[in-house]
């Protein structure tokens, strides 16, 4: 392998670690905010401050640490949430909580900065360059004590406010919309209770997918005999071109020639005393032995004691 | 004197709280006795030793009594036990995969490609999986169990696993037993169904030789398989991948080295670890239920339908080739993906009525048809229920 290609495969590899970092971060949403917190959640220390919490949208583990949070357009880097945290990676489809106290001392999770209540407030998640913007949200001022702004579902782009009412929840670190029931396994024992619907579609799935594949070996099949013909012929062609006119003056063209060959080789092979397999009282010796068979490999390969 | 013999008996009554007798129960005497008939099917039958003496093994491994309260992190469900260490390979379903590259490298898909029609009747076989789920979901199970349940007629351990430890993983235990026991007993299953359904006539009806494969057409067939079979159902991709990842190691004809790892080594160690953690999770106080006999009454019905519902297509599809291009029925059996002993059933009992009649190459078409059938199957079940 030259350097050229040795060069071109680190790029691409280099790209696609990068791209893949990128896009695990690009999966974090900032997914429910409380501004004023008076009767809500309670910090480790014990203390009501509002609260921005995230949600990994992904279905691998995402680190955060080394991100940005904001609530300055001017200033995308005004937090850097601490590296070399453990508890600064989110599990799939998980959540974490950021307390807006103004208070970074207090650990990981306490911003440097205090949302306003009464005001719009901008809150931005950046990546570890400080430029890439991975999600935003402006959390309008008309929302009051103990609401948060809140995606309608985890990861969906309409947001609501939430009053904390009955099928309102405010929710930190869980989800936004609370399943009380298996809605799907529900829908299936409502409208398809005997089962009929889902084997219909099953096996028509399960049809569909190999006649798919029919199809498909049937028209590679097809070019694969179209092919080895053309090839077969050319080769024929070929060797009767490469011997000279004078001694083979009829040389077996096209289909047939193969099967000519095959013939007067088969005819040479008898005369000369190949193998008896029919004629009475004639004994052939044929070599015996482990050969290989692809119908039998798997039978070998389980039965062997 | 008195207080050491009283220390003495003090500690031996701890010993024999600790022991297998004291601890055991009609329950995993039952279970013991299961784990020694799987063993004996499997050294005096012959049924399917490589899987039967592992699972038959890890039944008694994994139901001698021992004193639950005591916290040795002995058992498969205590956490950070050896045993349930390897049987993390099941309940996060990476054996099953496994599994099925080593199917991969070692089955050769030549005669599928040679008469790509065979595929048809391993889709017609997995009508057992949905029968057994309707049949399941009459019964009071939910659609996720009757689902997993109804993989049991996939006729295909590792996908039974495989779905059944995101479906239903309480019942997984039963279902990977109930699967391979009835593989187990494919021999006896299929036959009589084969011959109630067939006519003598058919039965000796002599199919076209397989023409010859080229090697291009075996590279191609792994990845138009994969993806055409995973832009349908990207669910199975965990399985379908693994087989045709396998296939084409196999096939390229440059990476012999690991086909013959995936096919060997790889394989033969998933095997045993598989056979040997799926028998240890029948512990007795987790297996004997009514669920785990309903689910064996399922398993059986299961394979019934399946291998019923695979001999009437190809009589369905005989009526539209023309003569000589007919399908003997015997191999509709086939299509039940018990790899390679349904297609060996085949072989059996056509040749019980035409000895020179070899269905063996033709009943492996539409047997590797099977498994992709089913980890199709598992695919959609697992689209739609999990």
């Amino acid at each position: 392998m030259n350097q050229k290609n040795i060069g071109l495969i680190l790029f691409f590899t280099i790209c696609f670690v990068i791209g893949s970092n990128a896009q695990s971060r690009s999966s974090l949403r900032i997914n429910e905010v409380l501004v004023t917190n008076e009767d809500n959640f309670v910090d480790d220390y014990g203390q009501h401050n509002g609260w921005i919490e995230i949600w990994n949208s992904s279905f691998s583990s995402i680190n955060i640490g080394g991100c940005y949070l904001t609530n300055d357009k001017s200033n995308p880097k005004k937090y850097l949430i601490p590296r070399g945290d453990v508890l600064t990676i989110i599990k799939p489809r998980q959540h974490i909580l950021f307390w807006a106290d103004d208070r970074p001392q207090r650990g990981t999770f306490h911003l440097n900065f205090k949302l306003e209540a009464g005001k719009d407030n901008y809150i931005a998640l950046y990546d570890s360059n400080g430029k890439t913007l991975i999600d935003q949200i402006n959390i309008p001022a008309s929302i009051t004590t103990d609401q948060s702004y809140a995606r309608v579902e985890d990861g969906v782009s309409q947001w609501i406010i939430k009053d904390g009412t009955q099928d309102n929840y405010v929710t930190p670190s869980t989800n936004n919309m609370i399943e009380h029931a298996n809605i799907k396994i529900e829908n299936f024992e409502k409208h398809d209770s005997g089962g009929i619907g889902m084997s219909l579609i099953a096996m028509s799935t399960v049809f569909t997918g190999l006649i798919l594949l029919y199809l498909a070996f049937k028209l590679t099949g097809k070019i694969a005999i179209t092919m080895s013909n053309r090839k077969d012929m050319k080769q024929t062609n070929k060797a009767a071109d490469s011997k000279s006119a004078s001694t083979v003056k009829t040389a077996p063209q096209g289909k047939g020639a193969s099967e000519d060959i095959v013939a007067i080789s088969m005819a040479l092979h008898e005369y000369f005393g190949g193998d008896h397999d029919v004629e009475n009282m004639v004994l052939t010796f044929s070599e015996v032995g482990a050969s290989h068979s692809p119908w039998s490999m798997k039978l070998f390969g389980l039965r062997k004691r | 004197m008195g207080d050491f013999l009283s220390f003495l008996g003090n500690n031996l009554i701890d010993f024999w709280s600790y022991t297998g007798m004291a601890n055991a129960t009609i329950g995993h005497l039952v279970m013991l006795g299961f784990g020694l008939f799987f063993i004996y099917l499997a050294i005096a039958k012959e049924y399917e030793p490589m899987l039967l003496i592992p699972i038959g093994f890890g039944i008694l491994i994994g139901n001698i009594p021992f004193n639950l309260e005591a916290g040795l992190q002995v058992g498969i469900y205590e956490e950070g036990s050896v045993l349930n260490i390897l049987y993390q390979g099941v309940t996060s379903g990476w054996y099953p995969p496994l599994i099925f590259l080593g199917i991969g490298a070692m089955t050769d898909f030549s005669a599928l490609i040679s008469n790509p029609k065979l595929l048809l009747i391993g889709a017609a076989a997995q009508f057992g999986i949905f029968g057994a789920y309707i049949i399941a979901l009459q019964m009071g199970f939910d659609p996720s169990q009757a689902g997993a349940i109804g993989i049991i007629g996939g006729a295909d351990g590792p996908t039974a696993i495989f779905l059944s430890s995101k479906l239903a993983p309480n019942l997984m235990g039963a279902i990977a037993v109930s699967a391979y026991s009835y593989m187990a007993l494919v021999p006896v299953i299929q036959p009589p169904i084969m011959r109630l359904l067939t006519t003598k006539k058919e039965r000796v009806i002599r199919m076209k030789t397989p023409r010859q494969v080229s090697h291009t057409e075996k590279v191609v067939f792994p990845i138009i398989g994969l993806l055409l079979t995973t832009m349908l159902v990207p669910s199975g991709l965990p399985l379908l991948g693994m087989l045709f990842f396998g296939n084409l190691l196999k096939e390229s004809g440059v990476t012999k080295r690991l086909a013959n790892t995936a096919s060997g080594p790889l394989i033969d160690t998933i095997t045993i670890l598989l056979g040997l953690t799926v028998g240890a999770s029948t512990q007795a106080s987790e297996f004997l239920t009514i669920d785990s006999v309903k689910i064996f009454g399922l398993g059986a019905v299961s394979f019934i339908m399946a291998t019923t519902a695979g001999v009437l297509f190809v009589k369905i599809f005989n009526l539209f080739l023309k003569k000589g291009n007919k399908i003997n029925p015997l191999i509709g059996n086939a299509g039940v993906s018990a790899v390679p002993d349904s297609a060996r059933i085949s072989q059996v009992v056509g040749s019980e009525y035409d000895p020179t009649n070899y269905l063996l190459m033709h009943a492996m078409g539409p047997n590797v048809a099977g498994v992709i059938g089913s980890a199709v199957a598992a695919g959609i079940l697992l689209g739609f229920l999990y």
